[in-house]
């Protein structure tokens, strides 16, 4: 599904160059489930951005399904994106002026999904996150685990067939942590492609195969499943 | 979709009250102060709209010229009228007019209104309507009336049918009353309440039928496909064969004009109030500029709020456009109820406003170009203040925003700065011509005038008061409350009769100069205070001064070098001149008066003045003047004005720019002030942590105050700046306007600049007081 080769990107400043990605080359294969991880500032989240089309590298290649999409401008990123990619942040990222609902309706709403269709769609989606009971809350009335919930709702009810996690549980305690883990391991067991980043051994095991980074580059690379 | 952004725009608004306020209710005040503007301009421009032949009908005028300079006149001579009609093809109708104020009395229902004898094809030109009667037979017989509705009911009450009754004009003569016609609306140049038939006004007048008179106020009617220009010119040939006067040109001005277009220079159309009507357009936008500037720098600054938002929006998969119509919607929701807001303001503001104005301006809600008005007026706002915001939020980058990197405002800092410049620029403007065009009003009100207008009352002659003089002035000092009756044939603060055919001892082309007669008494000009220079005044004798004059000092200039005392002046006889009084000035006042000439005649006198004895209280005074009247005209009632009160009256048109733009200084102030204080507390709150820090290593509230306050002051000078020369410049101009005018002071500029300082000073310092008082720990923990 993804093959990256060379892939490279420098921040500049006036005076410093800081090289992001290094020259990195991996694959993921549909249905798989990668975990990055790697110290702060090695380039996980810079990565990350690439793979989500929410960012541009500065050399190297990007193929995503069998075509070239490292020199797309924002339309033709912005239209791939919303049929095919799922994002999971940290912090949640939730639209504080929406509720449950309409957060969760958004990705449905920017593909032009007719309104009873996204209604079926949501209702089905919260059910399955069992946050149904929850949907005409607003995300400050909600605790981290929840929104957390909501977040992945958000980036399932498109069936994306990949999903990108950037520390899922980072802001949550181990129950909720463990419960969002839960939530990723079904929907790849359905067959979504999930590439998350973690500094959370504990989680990286739930994944089949662990990339470590260094300063931009792979370091190691383990198989669990 | 739009649900969606209705729903967050709402819930936006909700959440944030202060912000709301500010951006809604400056947009409001901008939205209300631009409706008050569009209806004072409708208006305006509907000026004698209600006559149906608008490309047809026309006054005509002359331009005269004298001493090498053109003058407008609106007088024109009685035949014109009937030869136009006989001789231009294309005039199919014309009518002489001559309006006056009439009495009318039924039983002791006595009033006053003013009307016009005019000819037959008035009622046709003007197309009027008939309630009662009809304009075939109004005028057949010469001593009838047409009146307008609102007079018939005001002389016999509603629903009375008035056709056939006698109707007593002045306490003496008998009208048919012949028709009753619509009101006119009050928007028509040249109104009247009656209508009679020239014919009796002009049956002992033998003015009335020469071309050497000019008296009568013609209108013309052109048939729809005659050539204006051909006729225009054949209409100045006629005058100017039958006058024999090439320097008198007559010209046709279009009832589209009458009202908007009506000065002129040097016989050139300069324009009138269609100048006060692009000027206060113009201003309208401006302050809707500074209420749209106000949302866009709110919007921008409290953009890293949005910046999430628009970061998940990018991620979920929003291309930008989508971003900047959900913005742009926001902002129409919030012009939308901005225009509500203001539609409530309006409703309680008008009464003010139109008796500021004086008008009678109505907001029509089922009036469909009012509700266009305000639904463009806030889409426009909306469309125009939410675009930049739009712009500006939807470019943010979901890698950055979502990563919570703090927004780089560069570019937005230095455009925000830039709009607060605009508005405190605008504002000082603002401030610099409302000082001027007080100072220029105050200037020539307190110019001058070679009498003294106050004290002074002014009566039309009615009835018996000539006949009757003598009585009634030894009355009336008899009651101690007046000290001096005069009589003139003219208002005194206005041009009265004039002709060019004098000729004097050492006058040279005597004929191109233009000479003001006044009919006087003896005790006018002690009564007015006009002063006498040279020789001696009238005579209480009238015989004695049957040969004599007396002339102001720019006559007595004319007749070259030494005293004029013992000169001659011949008018149809020759008359010595025996004194000489102190120019005064009438008519123009911001120009000079052309010279006068006083005859001791008052027989035709249509003004008495009195001089108030300051002593008495004026209710007491005005009791016992109207007691004297009563007893010596009783059949008219005592019908005044205070001169002042009328001199003050002829600045109406500098004193509604006067009016206005204080008014509008002040909302350009309070506007733009709403915004101040919105980025004000936007920065106190983005800086409270540095605030924190600052206290927590010592730093007083006075130099947080200061901390905080500075880079506003910092604009504000730059706005007084830019602000100095643009203020000159337009002013300058204005002023031009005024042969009789102050100069720019430089101190108008620096009392501008420190009240936009002390405004700006205050609003900003309320925020950063707040934030400095503010405990440090609070916001170091919000950290």
């Amino acid at each position: 599904m993804i093959q990256i080769k060379d892939l490279e990107k420098f921040y500049k400043t006036e005076e410093v160059q800081t090289i992001a990605l290094n020259k990195l080359s991996f694959n993921v294969k549909e249905g798989e489930f990668v975990a990055i991880m790697g110290p702060s500032g090695c380039g996980k989240s810079t990565l990350l951005n690439i793979l989500g089309l929410l960012d541009d590298p500065d050399g190297g290649s990007f193929m995503f399904n069998g075509t070239e999409v490292a020199g797309y401008n924002e339309r033709k990123r912005s239209e791939l994106r919303k049929h095919n990619i799922g994002f999971v942040f940290q912090s949640f990222n939730l639209i504080d002026e929406l509720t449950v609902f309409e957060n969760v309706e958004l990705p449905l709403i920017y593909t032009g999904v007719k309104p009873a269709e996204r209604k079926k769609q949501v209702e089905a989606v919260l059910e399955k996150m069992q946050i149904m009971h929850r949907r005409n809350h607003f995300p400050q009335q909600l605790s981290g685990g929840q929104q957390q919930r909501v977040a992945v709702a958000r980036a399932v009810v498109n069936k994306p067939k990949l999903i990108l996690a950037d520390e899922p549980t980072g802001n949550l305690d181990s129950t909720n942590g463990n419960e969002v883990m839960d939530l990723l391991i079904d929907l790849n067991e359905a067959g979504t492609t999930i590439i998350m980043v973690t500094h959370s051994e504990h989680d990286a095991k739930y994944s089949h195969r662990i990339i470590r980074m260094l300063d931009g580059q792979k370091v190691t690379e383990n198989i669990l499943a | 979709m739009i649900l969606n952004y209705i729903k967050i725009a709402f819930r936006t608004l909700r959440k944030n009250k202060g912000y709301s306020f500010l951006n809604i209710f400056g947009l409001a005040i901008g939205i209300t102060c631009a409706s008050l503007i569009f209806l004072w301009v409708e208006d305006e421009l509907s000026f004698d709209s209600n006559f149906p032949k608008q490309d047809q009908v026309y006054f005509v005028s002359t331009h005269q010229e004298y001493e090498g300079e053109w003058r407008t006149f609106g007088s024109t001579p009685g035949p014109l009228a009937e030869a136009m009609k006989a001789e231009i093809p294309g005039v199919v109708r014309a009518s002489k007019t001559r309006g006056l104020d009439l009495l009318f009395s039924v039983g002791d229902n006595v009033v006053n209104r003013f009307g016009r004898y005019v000819d037959n094809d008035f009622l046709d030109i003007f197309s009027l309507t008939f309630i009662e009667g009809n304009s075939a037979e109004a005028f057949k017989n010469p001593e009838s009336i047409v009146i307008t509705q609102a007079t018939a009911e005001q002389l016999y009450g509603e629903h009375e049918k008035v056709v056939g009754k006698i109707l007593k004009v002045n306490s003496t003569d008998n009208y048919l009353i012949s028709g009753v016609i619509e009101n006119l609306p009050n928007n028509v140049s040249y109104p009247f309440a009656w209508l009679a038939p020239f014919e009796r006004y002009g049956r002992d007048k033998e003015f009335t039928r020469e071309y050497g008179s000019f008296f009568a106020d013609t209108f013309a009617e052109l048939s729809p496909d005659a050539d204006f220009e051909a006729v225009d010119a054949q209409v100045r040939n006629l005058l100017q064969e039958q006058t024999g006067d090439a320097d008198s040109k007559a010209f046709l001005h279009s009832i589209k004009d009458w009202h908007l277009r009506a000065d002129f220079e040097n016989g050139e159309q300069v324009g009138g109030r269609i100048d006060s009507v692009k000027l206060f357009t113009v201003i309208a936008l401006i302050i809707l500029l500074i209420a749209c500037i106000n949302f866009m720098n709110l919007s921008t600054a409290r953009s890293e709020k949005r910046a999430n938002e628009v970061g998940v929006r990018k991620a979920m998969g929003s291309g930008r456009a989508r971003l900047m119509i959900q913005f742009i919607s926001e902002a129409l929701i919030l012009a939308f109820i901005a225009t509500l807001v203001s539609v409530i303001l309006l409703l309680v503001l008008l009464p003010q406003f139109n008796l500021l104005i004086e008008k009678d301006l109505v907001l029509g809600l089922s009036k469909p170009s009012h509700i266009l008005f305000l639904l463009g007026i806030a889409i426009i706002c909306g469309v125009f203040a939410g675009l930049y915001p739009a712009f500006y939020l939807s470019s943010f980058k979901p890698v950055e925003v979502l990563k919570g990197l703090k927004v780089t405002q560069g570019s937005a800092t230095f455009i925000r700065k830039g709009l607060v410049v605009g508005q405190f620029t605008i504002s000082i403007v603002f401030i610099v011509s409302t000082i001027l065009v007080y100072q220029q009003i105050q200037h020539v009100k307190n110019r001058d005038l070679g009498y003294s207008k106050d004290q002074l009352i002014s009566m039309k002659v009615t009835g018996a008061m000539i006949e009757k003089f003598s009585v009634i002035k030894q009355d009336l000092k008899n009651t101690g409350a007046i000290s001096n009756v005069g009589l003139s044939n003219s208002n005194i603060l206005n041009g009265g009769n004039n002709g060019s055919n004098l000729t004097w001892t050492g006058g040279v082309d005597t004929e191109d100069i233009l000479i003001s007669f006044r009919l006087v008494n003896a005790e006018f000009f002690e009564t007015t205070g006009m002063e006498l220079k040279e020789g001696h005044g009238f005579s209480e004798n009238r015989a004695k001064d049957s040969a004599s004059v007396l002339i102001t000092e720019s006559f007595a200039k004319l007749m070259g070098k030494g005293s004029a005392i013992g000169k001659k002046v011949t008018l149809d006889d020759t008359y010595t001149v025996v004194g000489v009084v102190k120019d005064f000035l009438y008519g123009d006042m911001y120009g000079a008066s052309d010279p006068v000439l006083f005859l001791n005649y008052h027989d035709e006198a249509s003004f008495m003045y009195l001089k108030t004895n300051s002593e008495i209280p004026t209710n007491d005074m005005l009791a016992k003047v109207e007691a004297v009247m009563k007893t010596h005209n009783p059949a008219f009632p005592f019908e005044y004005s205070f001169l002042d009160e009328t001199f003050n009256a002829k600045f109406k048109s500098e004193q509604l720019v006067e009016k206005l733009s204080q008014l509008f200084a002040l909302l350009a102030i309070l506007i733009s002030c709403l915004g101040l204080f919105g980025l004000a507390a936007y920065t106190a709150e983005q800086r409270s942590k540095e605030i924190g820090v600052r206290k927590v290593l010592g730093a007083s509230v006075s130099g947080i105050v200061k901390l905080l306050s500075k880079d506003f002051l910092k604009l504000v000078g730059i706005s007084i700046v830019i602000a100095i020369p643009m203020a000159w410049y337009a002013m300058e101009n204005w002023l031009q306007n005024y042969a009789y005018r102050i100069e720019i002071n430089g101190w108008i500029f620096v009392i501008a600049g420190v009240v936009a300082i002390i405004i700006a000073m205050v609003t900003v310092s309320f925020q950063a007081i707040r934030a400095a008082i503010a405990n440090p720990v609070d916001s170091l923990k919000t950290e």
